[in-house]
């Protein structure tokens, strides 16, 4: 019998003895007030010392020294958490603690990291949405085991911050007048919708584009000479929710190029095109500037384009203010009433009014009217309100359980954040004004009614679908010119990064007709066959040829080629004859007018078949692609939410087919290009991104953090397929987390990455085997053949639905769930259910829950 | 509990000190002259390409000594700088699409185009963080035509503080040297100076009034925003702390301010508010975008007619468009070293910590695929930097190893600078500084 026994068997009933001692309950959230010499050294010494003592050092690691967290062995308790909420410590073959035993632990540790951490920047890992699957699947949506209680869930008082995207689409709204939701036009981009990114994926605000009629030069002069600011707000995340409260705040740099911005939108809201350009711009019939303008190359100025006389920005008491000569109280108090509701979505209360009026008159007092007024008015968009929307219950009374509700403004303002990024329609508006947004059927009747309404758009829907998926990465992926080019996509300029932009707003559009019929939302996702589609994704969703094929192809390219040249050489001797046989007939009678004529259209036929034969000599080199066995998407026509005109004639094209996608190939979202070259990098595929997403966004399970100790990187071998550079994953110090993410990457290896199907790589069959395992649910596990065999496995596991019920829950509530927010996830997934998979009952089910209304003032 | 005003008071004796030490002889400041290295950074890119043969001495075929070359017409005002010139060619930036602009990868070493935002951090701001600590350690001017500079005063398209966040350059004389002088200005100026004061001063106010009773945990990240306000008018009550210093190296507003004849008037007086901020120690990386990183721009006021992309379509050696051009350019550069030697700085002058990055944000030429990238050093920083010579590299090392190089000869360990393994095997056949730079 070794000392372990001892130690062990000390430990064990002193544990014993502790848990009966205390005969409490476990409360999920509520602190442990016990040191790490009462409970946590016990719990390591039980569950831990086996393998992780001085004299094993199993993964020469060792615990028996690792006394108090403190911020030296910060790093170490953070994984020793990892690995016991993960429940991949202890190992399956060793005595396991009990749940609650294990739940306790780990809220010990992240609660001793908070206070070890908190004036060295704090611990934050159990709150970051990578880490939300750490809370165990089951204990949410099974039964709980005895010893737990749950207490009515509710999340914390907060600020929360615009998102860049938020921000800019508010901005617009002061300059710019979209257009109205066309039912004949459903995927237009319309009043309400989010400013999507541009051309080359720049979130730009954009001014008096809605009046350009006429620019000088190419599409790059375009965008140069015309007004636009990029977005400020920052945000650091890539992959998954972008914005929890708790994220971002706002810096004095950011500030300070809001308020610079802030004068330049008011100027704009004031004059129009005219706080852009001179008065001769601005006319309905550019000849009359021609005659004006400054002499030149004047392309990329702001002087090379000329603005129509019809007035469309929105018209408000600015204009007003800025065209009389005078100041006035009346305009000055409605200018900022005005400007505070837009950027703030709230009335001012009498002394928000009060204070920025004192500002302006400040201002004007200072430095005249018309600049004193811009300056005051500008402090508005830098009120806390219009960067952050406030949760802060600073009001009424809690309940039993030291809850508050949301109500009035803060409620309906948390409704309409929930769907919209501009602010609330009349409707709303007025309840909020009646006293008709203080209760959950109030929040549920003004859902319901938003949800109902295709009118009203409801972007932060599809954002939540672009976090979940992740597939609007795609344009950001940069791409080796020769590893693009061997795809069979166009490795030509910017070629490639613009069919992802559009590649994008295609999914986008796609999830929007899934979330129409709103029926089994989350399995049509991902397994319609429905594509929507630019020309050029029948590249895209093509079929990379083997290379024999491709040897075929170019062969028969080349004939084919050659035949067409053949032809249009003996067009054009044709054409070149008659021109001789004219030029001698007049030749002999000069005074021959017919004849005359005749050479004249016969030397202009000459002269245009001369100039399509050299373009179609150059689409041939261009076009023709002999890699690819292009898809022939065909369908009706459709349309797709692109940004205004932002590059000229180069700007995104709405237009786009609904088809279906080639047979066998693919199977919903993740086998579109967008999404997989989203998971994607310069070379290759990336089979563990793909692995890590479907583990963590569909089976809820969780990755801990790479130990800084792992040199994560695939040798760099050409002509290899990603599975064999993959090998070194497997080796065993790898393979612990690898595992949970190879097997469910690999398959996607069916596409190259640019997202084509394969069916070889490097002139080898491809193999696109994987499995699925330890999924939680026993029915799922086993090998999969391919993609579509795991997608079509997964996408009828109840388990999966739960899973895109939490990252639901995570989106709307804006942080990561507890044990006691299972009542509401239990809740919302039977909605979805029962609404025969409904996104618009999940939704409304999560925003009419306690985790949505309430408010507990100190977390 | 300390009040802001009294911190700042604190903080501009602090300052003050600093920018003190740096303009007195005899006394040293943190980046160590001794131990050679930068105090500060200029980074200069003229747009459209900067043509090799526009800078190599004809009679220069491989490295070696600059003593004995001629150096071309179009930077001959360099001559009498020729001992502490560098002249690099055959670094690459085939990585950052220069075609048309790199934008924010000129300065970033990663991909970059029109519309395309940062995907980190450029080097003229990480350097800013790096390099002794001034109160606006980074300064980004940007010279244009007269309309653009007008009607979009501020763009971004050349530095970043990190992924998606671009920094904005100034292009109206008259709005920096409100920012920067405002305090010590008269007349219209200072009424904007001073109603601009008040109106952070009152939100700064507001700010901080609506964040008093939050809870603990949001509280601390409004703190940040709050802070920010605090910030902005701590900078600008330091400056005015400093107001009989600035006087000094402030700018005379004459008509070139508000009534420029030609574009090039507004760029000399942005050129001097650069100076003047790096001469009064008031900042240490200096950004000049000509051309502003994009395609177009204009140098009516030296002659040249043409303006915008055609530019770029010219041939720029022998080109007498381009000669004035890269000539003007080149005295601006005189400019700035003389401006700076004429300040003293520990046992030597400003100049001889400050070093000087001239290059383009499009390679070699307005259209090209970044083979090569031609760059001209000015300074050796106290023997940090080969100076005199002429580099000619194979095109394997990419710009980032360049901004290694300054990294590293300002105190940072780094083997690269924006740039991962992986893309570093395609791109760099190297690891850490360029040895042909670093002494």
């Amino acid at each position: 019998m070794n000392r372990f026994f001892f130690i062990s068997a000390a430990i064990g009933i002193s544990l014993l003895s502790q848990t009966v001692l205390a005969g409490e309950t476990y409360i999920p959230g509520e602190t442990i007030r016990q040191s790490f010499d009462e409970f946590a050294k016990g719990f390591l010494e039980n569950h831990c010392f086996d393998c992780h003592d001085n004299e094993s050092t199993k993964g020469s690691l060792s615990l028996e020294d690792l006394g108090p967290v403190d911020e030296t062995n910060a790093a170490i308790w953070k994984s020793v958490w990892a690995q016991l909420a993960l429940q991949e410590m202890p190992p399956k073959k060793k005595s396991q603690p009990d749940i609650v035993e294990r739940l306790r632990m780990s809220d010990w540790i992240v609660g001793e990291l908070q206070r070890a951490m908190s004036d060295k920047g704090g611990f934050h890992a159990h709150r970051d949405p990578q880490k939300a699957n750490f809370l165990n699947h089951d204990l949410l949506f099974g039964a709980l085991p005895p010893g737990i209680r749950l207490i009515p869930t509710s999340s914390p008082a907060r600020l929360w911050r615009l998102t860049p995207q938020e921000h800019i689409t508010r901005l617009n709204e002061l300059i710019n007048t979209e257009a109205p939701y066309n039912p004949e036009k459903p995927g237009l981009r319309t009043h309400g919708d989010a400013v999507p990114t541009n051309h080359g994926g720049e979130l730009k605000l954009y001014f008096g584009t809605d009046r350009i009629i006429r620019w000088e030069g190419g599409t790059v002069a375009y965008a140069t000479a015309v007004k636009s600011v990029p977005a400020v707000l920052s945000t650091a995340r890539k992959h998954g929710l972008e914005n929890y409260p708790a994220f971002y705040s706002v810096n004095s740099a950011e500030a300070t190029q809001i308020l610079g911005k802030a004068e330049d939108l008011i100027k704009y809201m004031a004059y129009g095109p005219l706080s852009l350009a001179k008065p001769e711009q601005i006319t309905d019939d550019p000849k009359s500037y021609d005659r004006v303008k400054p002499k030149g190359d004047i392309r990329g100025l702001p002087t090379a384009i000329v603005y129509n006389t019809k007035t469309v920005r929105p018209m408000t008491p600015i204009q007003r203010l800025m065209a009389v000569p005078e100041v006035s109280d009346d305009l000055l108090q409605a200018s900022v009433a005005h400007l505070f509701e837009a950027l703030t979505f709230r009335p001012p209360s009498l002394q928000e009014a009060d204070d920025y009026l004192r500002m302006v008159k400040d201002s004007i007092a200072k430095i005249g009217k018309e600049d004193g007024a811009i300056m005051g008015l500008s402090a508005i968009f830098l009120d806390r309100d219009a960067l952050f929307r406030p949760e802060l219950v600073e009001s009424g009374e809690a309940d039993e359980h030291g809850r508050l509700m949301l109500q009035d403004w803060e409620l309906g303002l948390a409704v309409n954040h929930a769907l919209r990024y501009i602010k609330p329609d009349a409707a709303l508006r007025q309840a909020i004004l009646d006293g008709r947004m203080r209760t959950r059927k109030d929040v549920r009747r003004e859902v319901t009614r938003m949800l109902n309404d295709e009118s009203i758009r409801k972007p932060r829907i599809l954002r939540f679908f672009r976090d979940y998926f992740d597939h609007d990465l795609a344009g950001y992926i940069c791409k080796d010119t020769n590893a693009l080019a061997e795809t069979g996509a166009s490795a030509r300029g910017a070629a490639h990064y613009r069919a992802m932009f559009d590649s994008v707003a295609s999914t986008d559009r796609l999830i929007e007709l899934v979330l129409e019929k709103d029926t089994n939302v989350l399995r049509e996702l991902l397994t319609t066959q429905q594509v929507v589609a630019t020309k050029t994704d029948n590249v895209y969703f093509g079929r990379r040829h083997t290379s024999e094929e491709e040897k075929v192809a170019r062969i028969a390219k080349r004939e084919a080629d050659k035949a067409l040249a053949e032809k249009e050489t003996a067009d054009l001797e044709a054409l070149e004859a008659e021109l001789a046989e004219l030029t001698a007939v007049l030749k002999q009678d000069p005074e021959d007018s017919k004849t005359e004529r005749s050479l004249d259209r016969k030397k202009k036929q000459f002269s245009a078949a001369e100039k399509r034969i050299k373009r179609a000599k150059t689409r041939r080199q261009r076009e023709g692609n002999t890699k690819v066995a292009v898809a022939d998407l065909q369908g009706s026509k459709i349309f797709a939410r692109v940004s205004r005109r932002s590059f000229g004639n180069g700007s995104m094209k709405p237009d786009r087919v609904l088809a279906l996608a080639p047979e066998g190939q693919r199977m919903g979202i993740l086998t579109h290009p967008a999404w997989l070259v989203s998971h994607s990098d310069a070379m290759d595929n990336h089979a563990i991104h793909r692995g890590r997403w479907i583990r963590e966004r569909l089976l809820g399970g969780g990755i801990p953090d790479v130990p800084i100790t792992v040199d994560a990187m695939l040798p760099d071998e050409s002509e290899t397929p990603l599975r064999e550079r993959m090998r070194v994953t497997r080796e065993e110090y790898c393979w612990t987390c690898h595992e949970k993410m190879d097997p469910l990457g690999l398959p996607f290896e069916m596409f190259n990455h640019a997202g084509l199907f394969r069916t070889t790589e490097w002139g080898k069959p491809v193999d696109t085997t994987g499995a699925i395992t330890d999924s939680g649910d026993p029915a799922l596990d086993g090998p999969v053949e391919n993609a579509l065999d795991l997608i079509g496995r997964l996408a009828n596991s109840v388990r999966v639905e739960q899973v895109f019920v939490r990252h639901a829950f995570r989106f709307w509530m804006g942080r990561n769930e507890t044990l006691n927010d299972a009542p509401v996830l239990q809740a919302a997934h039977q909605a979805y259910r029962e609404g025969g998979g409904s996104m618009k009952a999940l939704i409304t089910s999560l925003l009419s829950s306690d985790a949505f209304l309430y408010r507990r003032t100190e977390d | 509990m300390i009040s802001r005003r009294q911190s700042i008071q604190t903080i501009a004796a602090g300052i003050g000190a600093i920018v003190g030490s740096s303009i007195l002889p005899g006394v040293s400041n943190a980046a160590g002259a001794s131990s050679g290295g930068p105090k500060r950074v200029i980074f200069f890119l003229q747009n459209q390409g900067f043509d090799p043969a526009t800078c190599i001495p004809a009679t220069m075929t491989s490295s070696g000594s600059l003593a004995k070359a001629k150096l071309p017409e179009p930077i001959k005002a360099l001559e009498p700088f020729k001992e502490r010139l560098h002249i690099i060619n055959g670094l690459h930036g085939r990585h950052t699409s220069p075609s048309h602009s790199a934008f924010f990868g000129a300065l970033g070493g990663y991909r970059g185009s029109d519309g395309v935002p940062p995907s980190a951090a450029t080097i003229d701001y990480e350097l800013s963080h790096v390099l002794p600590k001034t109160l606006l350690p980074h300064l980004c001017i940007g010279m244009d035509s007269m309309e653009n500079m007008t009607a979009k005063p501020t763009v971004a398209n050349l530095s970043a503080s990190g992924a998606g966040q671009p920094i904005f350059m100034h292009s109206n004389p008259n709005h920096l040297y409100e920012m920067l002088y405002g305090g010590i200005s008269k007349g219209d100026i200072r009424q904007q100076h001073e109603a601009r004061s008040k109106l952070f001063d009152r939100i700064e106010q507001l700010a901080s009034a609506k964040g008093a009773a939050l809870p603990s945990a949001t509280k601390q990240r409004y703190g940040q925003f709050v802070q920010g306000f605090q910030d902005i008018n701590g900078l600008r009550e330091r400056l005015s702390g400093v107001s009989d210093h600035l006087q000094k190296f402030a700018p005379e507003v004459d008509d070139r301010y508000t009534n420029p004849e030609f574009e090039t008037d507004w760029h000399d007086v942005l050129l001097d508010l650069g100076v003047s901020a790096l001469k009064s120690g008031i900042t240490s990386v200096l950004t000049v975008g000509s051309g502003r990183g994009e395609i177009f721009g204009a140098w009516k006021g030296l002659g040249v007619e043409q303006q915008g992309h055609n530019l770029g379509h010219m041939k720029q050696p022998d080109n007498p468009i381009w000669v004035k051009i890269r000539q003007y350019n080149s005295r601006m550069l005189v400019k700035l070293m003389e401006e700076l030697e004429s300040v003293p700085e520990g046992s030597g002058t400003m100049m001889d910590n400050t070093l000087i990055v001239y290059t383009s944000n499009n390679a070699d030429s307005q259209h090209t695929n970044g083979k090569t990238w031609p760059v001209m050093l000015l300074g050796n920083c106290n023997g940090a930097f080969k100076t005199g010579c002429f580099t000619q590299l194979d095109g394997t090392r990419p710009i980032n190893a360049l901004y290694t190089s300054i990294l590293q000869a300002s105190g940072v360990n780094c083997d690269r600078f924006n740039m991962g393994e992986k893309l570093a095997k395609k791109f760099d056949s190297g690891n850490g500084p360029l040895r042909e730079v670093l002494v």
